[in-house]
């Protein structure tokens, strides 16, 4: 269980980037691609996406299994929403489908519509944890809070993210230890319970002691807080951030493509379009 | 401390002190750690508990709303970014999450004179919080992921409502009892 943050871009081009672009790319690209439903554009969209992950350098080794994770779960959310609006794909009326054939028992009609549907989820979801990926693999642990910082969060709230950062590795930490520690005891926690009442009271013998211990343990932190006048006035950071100017011109670009994309969208074009190799003669 | 006064955290919860500020840190990593541990419901394909998010009803009802509303907000988006999902591809389920912990905050204030058991307390205000808070992810017909509203009730908001109720049923008041007395020995 890896569960802290690895810095995974180290030295990579997008690593050298300072850290707020890493944030701004991710908000412009997710409510940019959100309006597409276009093959096409997203096909677009989804290049520049591995472009930028290339960037980063991520050792596909690495996170295999989170991208498995991605696909197993995109999967489950085309299927669900295949099987239970019965068919009927970004609004369009079941009598404008192309039916290729219907499912046995649901009478589910899978269309030329409904797959191309089901490849837009995909390439949307591609394309969002592409660009996802390198904030938690290519920017510093300690650039978290400058970074919410400058871009206008409290500092309060800013230094609260840099903390929640900081604790991950060690309280992973606690939680090996106590499932070691309760394993001592007989205490299995994979072990199925009765039901899912029965597999929520196993976990008890987890949950409490490294929350209560987190909590106890949180005074130390607390009171140096406290000592160094912590809430008293403004804060500084020792960690100076500066655009460069392939920052900008990154940022641009990305502007430019929620700009574009939205006008889009608005103007109708951004609607599902179904590949005309996939409708039946 | 009587059983119905309220707890310094609850008195101003307004306030942003260090303590907040850690508090607020500690249950957002925890969340995040504690999230990669779920399991599929016995008999379903998909649906399944995260035990873990009990610390969300938790810390915002022994800490207050705004240590609530982060360890939701930050605890499940860097849960997400963890498990590879990415930070905010399910922004709006980060933001369900943060709600419900704010919720259960303000209702254990709210609800503090009407119900002076904690532990039956903290049960009802985490699942009145639960069934409010997560209405925000039925924006998932806007974002694509549900095709239309029965879909996004169906396989999220549902799902998510007695599924989250019920961690929070079993295992925040546990949170509570066990919290309560270290909270009076600390003087806190």
């Amino acid at each position: 269980m890896n569960i802290a943050p690895r810095y995974l871009g180290r030295g990579s081009w997008l690593a050298r980037r300072d850290p707020r672009l890493l944030l701004l790319v991710v908000a412009l690209f997710v409510f940019a691609i959100v309006q597409v439903w276009d093959v096409r554009l997203l096909l677009a969209l989804d290049v520049i996406a591995a472009a930028y992950y290339r960037s980063a350098r991520i050792p596909f080794g690495q996170v295999r299994l989170l991208w498995a994770y991605i696909a197993f779960f995109v999967t489950v959310v085309v299927f669900a929403n295949t099987l239970l609006t019965a068919g009927e794909v970004r609004a369009i009326n079941e009598a404008h489908l192309h039916v290729f054939f219907r499912l046995p028992l649901l009478g589910t009609p899978i269309s030329a519509e409904s797959v191309t549907y089901a490849i837009a989820q995909y390439m949307r979801f591609g394309a969002m944890a592409a660009v996802g990926f390198p904030i938690a693999f290519a920017i510093a642990p300690g650039d978290i809070g400058p970074a919410f910082a400058r871009l206008g969060v409290p500092y309060k709230f800013a230094y609260a993210l840099e903390l929640t950062f900081r604790f991950i590795p060690s309280l992973a930490a606690d939680m090996r230890t106590t499932i070691d520690a309760q394993r001592i005891r007989g205490y299995e926690w994979e072990k199925i319970g009765r039901g899912p009442v029965g597999r929520l009271r196993r976990t008890v013998p987890l949950l409490v002691p490294v929350t209560i211990n987190a909590i106890v343990g949180a005074e130390d932190t607390i009171d140096a807080m406290d000592l160094r006048g912590f809430g008293t006035g403004p804060r500084t950071w020792l960690r100076g951030l500066a655009f460069d100017a392939a920052d900008w011109l990154t940022l641009a670009g990305f502007l430019l493509i929620f700009a574009v994309v939205t006008w889009l969208s608005f103007s109708g074009l951004t609607r599902l379009w179904v590949p005309p190799f996939l409708i039946p003669a | 401390m009587s059983a119905t006064t309220l707890t310094p955290e609850q008195a101003n919860p307004w306030e942003v002190t260090a303590r907040t500020i850690v508090y607020s840190a500690i249950g957002a990593a925890l969340y995040a750690v504690a999230a990669q541990f779920s399991f599929i419901m016995p008999g379903t394909s998909s649906v399944s508990l995260r035990p873990a998010f009990a610390l969300v009803t938790f810390f915002g009802f022994a800490f207050g709303p705004i240590p609530g509303f982060f360890t939701g907000l930050v605890g499940n988006a860097i849960a997400d970014q963890l498990s590879g999902w990415g930070l905010l591809t399910s922004w709006n389920w980060s933001i369900a999450n943060g709600v419900v912990g704010f919720l259960t905050g303000l209702l254990a204030i709210w609800l503090a004179r009407s119900i002076p058991n904690r532990a039956v307390l903290a049960g009802v205000a985490s699942v009145v919080a639960i069934v409010i808070g997560f209405v925000i992810v039925l924006s998932d017909v806007w974002l694509g992921t549900a095709e239309n509203f029965g879909a996004a009730f169906t396989t999220g908001y549902f799902p998510a409502v007695w599924t989250d109720a019920l961690v929070a049923v079993i295992l925040t008041p546990i949170l509570v009892l066990a919290w309560d007395p270290i909270r009076d020995a600390m003087g806190r």
